[in-house]
């Protein structure tokens, strides 16, 4: 179901040991809103469910109670202020942003820390700190050193080069979206040259450092991921230079890890695998091949990269798909899949069977590796069924453990349309491909912003 | 003297009779085959140690796209194994009727049901469950929502369910549902709204 009023790019990101997820922000009446399943599904709490007069949900063992038009809550049997009245839309129960700090430090019972203003919330004292070295000379370097090794790492106009970025303008920004970056001091001078000064700020669920200076600069990452290198460019020495390696290894097919934001499109199914059959020579394999082409040929069209995991009859399996598609850090992954019964287009986000399963470490257990994407593939699942509803066509907005949407780290939706003939070459068939294609594509360039990619 | 042209009729009509006795015969054989065959592949009747109990069943409506709760009658022993057992067979069995309102594979049943702790339940099914099952995101999901549903609502206490095929993990269950999850049984209970 789709909520309208979301402020385009806005967002509230929150950092845990487990996880950190981004959240839509809605404004209701000049006020930030948020919905309580975005804020608490990724942290394996129930879906919130009508008892009564009261909307409850579960996390942990712990409740907490809503009623629509109230500005209390209970928590774990006590009282909360919300700091504003709950209201429920569709089914979904939204709450002011700054309802997040009760509802997770009371129901998760540990400290939370709410930068507020930068719609930053960080779960537990799971802390990046960073010092900054400049280091001068015939070739000036800056060094940042983290705290904890960084999960990803996009900096503006960088380009891939075999694994080293390069950006092309004498003003660097390095923007943090998954890591709980903080700094005690916003700005460093560093002199008047190659390398000036660094600024950090924090805005919109993000945390940034610019580095600002009068020449491009090479940037490398360690190979523990706690260190960035800044280095002045030289440019007869650039193909020399080889400053180490990003962290993230190459995929066995030999594609790289892709800083830029790209669409892993699955067509289900191929090979021995036919898929639903629908009578006569239609199968299902067949058919989401011809729609992942065609979504290709619509991302691409709108600027948009995009990868599919197979282009040909082969077999591959769902495991694989899921290792392939979280090795290259996909930006948004979607199944194409044909099935009965019904009509129209059905549009699955993914449901976690188990959410409250333990996480031992930092390493997210592969049956739930989506909670921390879960808010992100919901706001991709709810644009794409907006988009196909505007062409006319019945959609059904479901959540559902459709393998392997559970074991991605990344957003992960998955689309589901019925053939309208059992011809496959029918004009009905293709026609309704064809507009299913154009529909997820636009939606997904709709929402790209709050994927993680660049809007 | 019997006119030639006589003979030739009465011949041709006993050769009509005989033809005509062969394919009866033939198709009585076959006929009986096939009702043998569909016995063999219908879950065998419910153990008669227990009590008839009337129960609830979710049960999926392919037509309409929904599960509804449906009451029955079903003898249901003490023992909560076997409780769930036939619980569980009863569904299967409702969908492997003619006509079916969800229908399933041949042969589809459940082998065993065991514990392995006091909330934790693992769900061994035939081959044919999963070999058999139409392929389809909302046709399995429908599937294994029903079973988790109608078991969770008649034998008290069970928190997580996993399905096995044939004493062994599946991935899915034809192409697209989960099978190596544990399913939650309260989140399941949420998911059975969408098909509301």
């Amino acid at each position: 179901m789709a909520i309208a009023g979301a402020v385009p790019g806005q967002q509230l990101t929150v950092y845990t040991a487990k996880a950190s997820y981004s959240l839509p922000v809605f404004d209701r009446g000049g006020k930030p809103y948020i919905a309580v399943a975005d804020l608490l599904s990724p942290l394996g709490a129930s879906p919130p469910h009508l008892k009564g007069k009261d909307w409850r949900l579960e996390l942990d063992k712990a409740e907490a109670r809503f009623t629509e038009g109230k500005d209390k809550a209970s928590i774990r049997g006590q009282q909360a202020d919300l700091s504003g009245k709950a209201l429920v839309e569709d089914g979904r129960v939204m709450v002011p942003m700054a309802a997040a700090l009760p509802l997770l430090s009371r129901l998760l019972n540990t400290a939370v820390d709410f930068h507020q203003p930068s719609r930053r919330i960080f779960v537990g004292n799971d802390f990046t700190h960073f010092t900054a070295e400049f280091k001068d000379g015939d070739a000036p370097s800056l060094v940042l050193n983290f705290s904890q090794p960084l999960k990803r790492l996009d900096s503006n106009h960088e380009e891939d080069r075999g694994a080293l970025l390069f950006t092309h303008t004498n003003k660097t920004t390095l923007t943090f979206r998954k890591d709980p970056l903080v700094s005690d001091t916003n700005q460093q001078q560093f002199g008047n040259g190659a390398i000036q000064a660094l600024t950090f700020t924090e805005e919109n669920g993000t945390a940034s450092i610019t580095i600002t200076g009068n020449r491009p600069l090479l940037i490398s990452r360690s190979e523990d991921g706690k260190t960035i290198t800044l280095q002045v460019q030289a440019p007869a020495a650039t193909a020399a230079s080889e400053p180490t390696q990003l962290s993230a290894p190459a995929s066995p097919e030999g594609q790289r890890h892709a800083p830029e934001f790209f669409v892993m499109i699955d067509p289900s199914h191929g090979g021995n695998d036919k898929g639903a059959s629908f009578g006569g020579k239609l199968v299902e394999k067949d058919i989401t091949l011809r729609l992942a082409r065609e979504l290709r040929k619509e991302l691409e069209e709108r600027g948009i990269a995009t990868r599919l995991l197979r282009d040909s009859d082969i077999d591959l399996s769902l495991e694989r798909r899921a290792e392939i598609t979280n090795e290259q850090h996909a930006g948004l992954y979607v199944a194409l899949h044909a099935g009965r019964p019904g009509r129209g287009v059905r549009v699955y986000a993914s449901f976690l069977t188990d959410p409250q399963q333990p996480v031992a470490s930092r390493f997210m257990p592969w049956e739930s590796a989506q909670s921390g994407a879960l808010g992100r593939s919901q706001i991709a699942a709810r644009a794409v069924s907006d988009e196909l509803r505007k062409k006319g066509l019945t959609v059904a907005n479901l959540a559902m453990p459709v393998r392997p949407l559970n074991n991605l780290t990344a957003p992960a939706i998955a689309v589901e349309l019925t053939p309208e003939t059992d011809d496959p070459q029918s004009p009905e068939n293709l026609k309704r491909q064809s507009t299913v294609a154009a529909a997820v594509a636009a939606a997904i360039a709709q929402v790209r912003g709050q994927l993680g990619g660049r809007p | 003297m019997i006119p030639r042209h006589f003979q030739i009729t009465i011949a041709l009509v006993l050769l009509a009779v005989l033809i005509s006795g062969v394919v009866i015969i033939r198709m009585t054989h076959k006929e009986e085959a096939l009702t043998l065959q569909a016995a063999e592949a219908a879950p065998v009747a419910p153990v008669v140690g227990g009590k008839q109990e009337h129960i609830q069943v979710l049960l999926a409506y392919d037509e309409d796209r929904v599960l509804r709760w449906r009451p029955a009658d079903v003898f249901l022993p003490a023992d909560r194994g076997l409780r769930a057992r036939e619980t569980l067979r009863y569904v299967l069995a409702q969908y492997l009727q003619t006509p079916s309102p969800h229908p399933l594979g041949k042969g589809s049943d459940i082998k065993d049901v065991y514990f392995i702790s006091d909330d934790t339940m693992i769900v061994d099914t035939t081959a044919p469950f999963a070999d058999g099952h139409p392929s389809g995101i909302l046709l399995e999901e429908m599937t294994l929502t029903s079973l988790i549903e109608t078991l969770t609502a008649n034998v008290p206490g069970i928190a997580k369910v996993k399905f096995l095929v044939d004493g062994k993990e599946r991935e899915t269950l034809a192409g697209h549902a989960d099978l190596m999850s544990f399913y939650q049984t309260a989140a399941v209970h949420e998911l059975a709204k969408e098909f509301e």
